[in-house]
Order: structure tokens, then sequence, then C-alpha cells
């Protein structure tokens, strides 16, 4: 081998030592799959961004929808009874509006319209379009005509979402319910103190009354109103155990479907609105307050009653002459003396009177459903206002808590709030009145309306227990006592366990001398003519028709009967 | 090997997503297509019943009771009416409980 050969060699082997140069080859290549991996990695990150994305985005799909649903001002929830019968039901409309300047060729849509409306006027039409102005071309259109307008396709034809509020009882609730105005706000009854819950509520609102049972007491109050001529009345039928009313009418009502704007006072709801002397009915409390206060007994007998006293000047007389100056407490009641009432006032004193009135809720404001609730007037008390009040004169209250109060008597003394509104909270009931005062008070109602001196019965219906008291008070106008009346009688049924309180008013009554009476005490007796337009011949009568209407419904629907 | 296994891993998470991906997009069809379909029934039965509500009113069957059925609907007494209590597939039939003073 030579030099040159050898010089070559080295050559070779500089040319193995750059080997290294191809170990940085490889490095290259697992860069390139780092590069594949990074790129694959961004792929499944983008993926994954993605995936999260559309995760999120049902999420809100799903919450938009409902905040739709709240907030549109044109969703109004359904009101049914308690029976889940619709007392008012809102139907989504369109109502199809014409912009005339997105109209790009008239006659075209005008042909169009006439096809689908054939109906209309179209001079009145082309007027409107010339005048530049969105109009409402049809309002309240049916799916099949609002899908063949949408087909036409044209811009200018412009659908609105409407909101139809029916009210498919009529009269029946009217005053319960209320009315709404033309944008969808409550304006009276629960659609103004629902309003916020009936706009955003998902569910339909479940009240407490019973449209048959409603129904029924209505259309006896209408005939009644009739015979006596009244110029308005008002019952109220109420679950002694719970508050939950059953029934809430006042006449004259009106049909809610109208709108109309009501503007007479007549149409006032005198059934809780409406304040009212209602007389002899607050005996009843006076009673109570005594038992209550363990003061007397039913028994307990009260000597020397005077056939008149004066109190401040104004005389104070019995209703009835032949009322015996000796009377037991029971029969004071029964009889609705005047003077012993207020001799049991008396005994009772001013304070604990006046207290045991705010603890059954007659004298001030009543918290109730609806927004329309009259204020009691308030009442000055010294003696003499203690003994009119004692016979319930001077003293005023609402019909609702009336019922309320006699509710809170006859059920054990437990306190109960009147309502409307269903609602399943079992709170623990408050016991404001002793355990003797229902038992003691009960059979004095029941004698009311099954004894001869009782003033009540013509409500003695056979099955029923029925027992209460009458109030015939004169009516206060502009101060004065005029010889108008208010007729009342708040009844309980069945005595012997109660379960139901109704009570019922006639505004202004006059007598019928039409009018057969039945007698209800056995003889099978019948009397024709009204002879005193008394609660006794009126207001009675009026509910011992209306118990044998609505008491099977009552006694099969509503009663544990086994 | 691991790192092969790592591109494998990633290559079958896409899949998975890709397939998860289209089944959740079907199942959202067929909810929503559920949806509507409930919707619409939910509406008819609303309407159905408005309609059966109104028809069945006191006031609308004591009508039909005039129109049709004058003198065959009598009221029933009370004391006749009986109880069917349902008690392990025994029917029992009991009495009115009625107060009798």
């Amino acid at each position: 081998m030579n030099k040159d050969d050898l010089r070559i060699i080295i050559e070779n082997q500089e040319s193995d030592f750059s080997y290294q140069k191809s170990k940085s080859h490889l490095n290259i290549t697992f860069n390139r799959i780092s590069f594949i991996f990074f790129a694959f990695f961004i792929v499944f990150l983008i993926y994954s961004i993605h995936l999260i994305h559309l995760g999120s985005r049902e999420v809100k799909i799903f919450d938009s929808k409902n905040i739709n649903q709240i907030t549109n001002k044109l969703y109004r929830a359904d009101i049914v009874d308690r029976n889940q019968k619709y007392l008012v039901k809102t139907i989504n409309s369109i109502d199809i509006g014409i912009s005339p300047s997105k109209i790009i060729e008239e006659k075209k849509l005008l042909f169009n319209l006439r096809y689908i409306f054939p109906d209309k006027d179209y001079k009145e039409v082309k007027n409107r379009i010339k005048k530049g102005k969105f109009f409402y071309f049809e309002k309240k259109v049916s799916e099949e005509n609002y899908e063949k307008l949408m087909k036409l396709g044209d811009k200018s034809i412009e659908p609105r979402d409407n909101l139809i509020r029916i009210y498919p009882q009529k009269n029946l609730f009217s005053h319960i319910i209320g009315q709404i105005d033309d944008d969808n706000n409550g304006i009276s009854g629960l659609e103004k103190s629902l309003d916020d819950e009936l706009k955003n509520s998902q569910v339909s609102i479940e009240l407490t009354v019973d449209k048959d049972i409603q129904y029924l007491i209505r259309s006896e109050l209408v005939r009644f109103n009739d015979i006596f001529n009244t110029k308005g009345s008002a019952a109220i039928l109420m679950d002694v155990r719970n508050g939950e009313i059953l029934s809430l009418i006042s006449l004259p009502d009106f049909d809610p479907n109208k709108r109309a704007q009501i503007t007479d006072k007549n149409f006032i709801n005198r059934v809780t609105k409406g304040v009212y002397e209602f007389g002899s009915v607050f005996k009843t409390f006076t009673l109570a307050a005594a038992f209550d206060e363990n003061i007397i007994e039913p028994l307990t007998e009260l000597t020397d009653l005077p056939k008149s006293l004066t109190c401040a000047g104004f005389p104070i007389r019995e209703y009835d002459n032949k009322i015996p100056s000796n009377l037991t407490a029971e029969q004071i009641l029964i009889r609705s003396g005047n003077i012993g009432s207020v001799r049991i006032g008396q005994k009772v004193g001013e304070e604990k009177f006046q207290l045991f009135l705010s603890k059954i809720g007659v004298l001030d404001k009543i918290d109730f459903d609806i927004e329309e609730v009259g204020k009691p007037i308030e009442f000055n008390w010294g003696k003499c206002p203690l003994a009119t009040a004692s016979f319930g004169h001077g003293i005023t209250t609402t019909l609702l808590q009336l019922a309320k109060a006699y509710s809170i008597i006859v059920n054990g003394g437990y306190n109960i709030h009147p309502k409307l509104i269903k609602n399943n909270d079992l709170k623990k009931r408050e016991k404001i009145l002793n355990d003797d005062v229902s038992k003691k008070i009960l059979p004095i109602l029941r004698k009311i309306v099954t004894t001869k001196e009782g003033t009540a019965s013509l409500a003695n219906v056979k099955g029923y227990e029925i027992g209460g008291k009458t109030g015939t008070a004169q009516k206060s106008i502009a101060g004065n006592y005029s010889k108008k009346k208010i007729n009342s009688f708040v009844s309980v049924f069945p005595t012997s366990e109660p379960k139901f309180v109704l009570a019922l008013m006639l505004d202004e009554p006059k007598t019928n001398k039409d009018y057969i009476y039945h007698y209800r005490d056995g003889s099978n007796m019948k009397y024709k003519g009204t002879p005193f337009n008394t609660a006794g011949w009126t207001a009675v009568e009026v509910v011992g028709q209306i118990i044998e209407k609505i008491g099977p419904i009552l006694a099969t629907k509503y009663s544990e009967v086994y | 090997m691991k790192k092969i296994s790592i591109i494998f891993l990633i290559l079958f998470l896409i899949l998975f997503t890709a397939l998860i991906k289209n089944s959740t997009k079907r199942i959202n069809d067929e909810i929503f297509s559920a949806e509507e379909n409930i919707r619409s029934l939910k509406k008819d039965f609303e309407t159905i019943k408005l309609e059966h509500d109104y028809l069945s009113s006191a006031d609308k069957l004591l009508e039909f009771q005039r129109l049709y059925f004058d003198d065959e609907l009598v009221q029933k007494n009370i004391q006749n009416f009986k109880i069917i209590l349902e008690n392990n597939d025994n029917l029992k039939i009991k009495k009115f409980s009625f107060i009798n003073e």
C-alpha cells in the first residue's frame, strides 16, 4: 500500500466519523413523530373543546327555553278548581298584520289574500296599505290559514303572537278570578293578586273551589234574588277544619270573557269587600266569649231581664215582646234576645269581649288571597258600644270574616285562615279558644234550627244536622239607619261533627206574597207568602234550599263516610 | 412501544369522541322530536279537556237534560246511595252512613 492509498483510507475513516451526522438524522425522525403527536393532540383538543362546547350549549338551550317561557309576556298559567276542571284557560293565537313598506307587488299580495280570506273588505285593505302604516289584517287566524299565509312567503305579512284568556265557566267565578286588561295584566281578583305567579308558573294553579257546588249555590241565589227582589246577595261555603273555601259567590256578577269595564258599585264583592252590620249573628260571639272565659254555662239563668234599656239616650228593645223575663243563656241565643245578650256582654266585659272578637278575626282587615278586601269600620268601645255590640248593632265586618269566626267557634277553637288557593302545607293548628266553646255552642246552634222558639226552622233539612244563627240588621245609609235590611244566616253542618260553614246574606230583601214555604218540622204544612222580610223568612229559606241541593255532593265527595 | 400505544389511545379517543358526538346528535334529534310530539299532544289534550269541561259543566248538563232526557233523569235519594269498597280484590258494598237524630 502506497502513501496515497493510506490517505484514502483516512478519508474513509473520516467518512465513518461522519456517522454522527446520520445519528442527527435519526433525531429529526423522532421530532417528526412528536410533531404528528402534537398535531393529533391539537385535533383531539379541538374535538374535546367542541364536545365540551356542545355539552354546555345543550344546557344553555334548555335554560333559554325555560327563560323564554317564563319571561314571555304572552304566557299566563291556567287556573283549575279542586277537581282539575278549567276555570281559566289560556290559548295562544296569531294575529296577522301587514307592513305596507315591505310590499313588493301589491296586486299579487291582494290577489293571494283574497284567495285565503274571500270575505274581507279589500277596499278598506287597499286604503290602509296606501296610508303606509302597519295594520292588523286579521286577528286570531286559524292554523290552516296561518300556514297558507306563510306559504305565500311575502315579507310584508307579519304574524304577531297573541294571548286569549278564556273563562269557560262564564259568570260563575267572576268575583274570585277577576279580570285582566288588554296588556294581559291582572286588574282584579286572583288575576291581580297572582299576576306574577300566573306569568311565571309552569303548572296550572289549583283553587279550593268546586265548580259544581258553586253552580248550585249560585243558581239558588239567582232564583231567590228574583223571589225576594234583592239588590244583591252573597254566600260563602268554607271547610271549618282548614279554611278552604269551596264556594264564594257575590251577586250581581259579570262575565269576564266580555272584558267589560265595571264601574257600578253594586258589582262589589259582597263576601270580601262589602262591610256590613249583620245584627244578631254577633250574639253567638257574645255567648261564645262568655263560654271561653268560663263566665256562664248554657243553662245559667239570667233573671229579671227588662223589655227595654236606654243607653246614651237610645232605647234597646227586644225584637219579640213575648220573650220571657227569665231566660237561660242558651234560650237567649235561641230566641235571639237583645237584652239578654247585652247582659251577657256586660258580664264578659269590654276588654275581654274586644279581645275575643280580635282573636276570631272579626274586627280587623283580613289577609286574603284576593286584594278586594273590606276593612271593618273602626269601633269605638265604651259602655254603650259594648251593649250594642253584644247583640250585633253598630259593629261591622265582612261575610268572609263572619264565616271564619263561626268556623273557629265550631271547630274546637282552632285558628284558621280562609283560602282560595289549594296548598297542602300541613301547619300545626293553633288553638285559640277553650275546648268547651264548641261543645257548648253547637247544641244551641242546632236548637235554633230544630226548636219552635228558634228562628231558623226553615233550614232544618233532614239528614244534615244543620245549626246556625240568623241576623236581621237595618241598613245604615249616610250614617242613619234606614228601613232597608241586611238579612243573614250563618249555618254550620253537621253539628255533631262540624265540617262546613255556609254563610249567606241578602241585601235589601223584600216580601213575596206568592212564594210558598214548605215547613221542615215534619208537619208537611205549606205557607203562602213571606210575612216579614227578616232573615228567618228569607236567608234561612235560601240556605235550606241550597243545602238540600249541595248536601248530597258534600256527603259523597267531601265527607269521610266510613 | 409506549409512544405507539399513546398514539393509538389518542386515535381511539378521537374516534370515540366522534362516535359519541354522532350518537348524541341522533339522541338529541329523537328527544327534540319526542318533545315536539308531546307538546302537540299536550295542546290537543288541553283543548279537548277544555271542550269536555265546558260540555260537562252543570249548566250544559242541565240544558242537555231538558233537551234529550226530559223525564228520564230523576233525582236520587241520598239514602239509596251505597259505597263500594275494594279490599284485596274483594268488593264490599256498604250503606251510606246517614245522620239520624
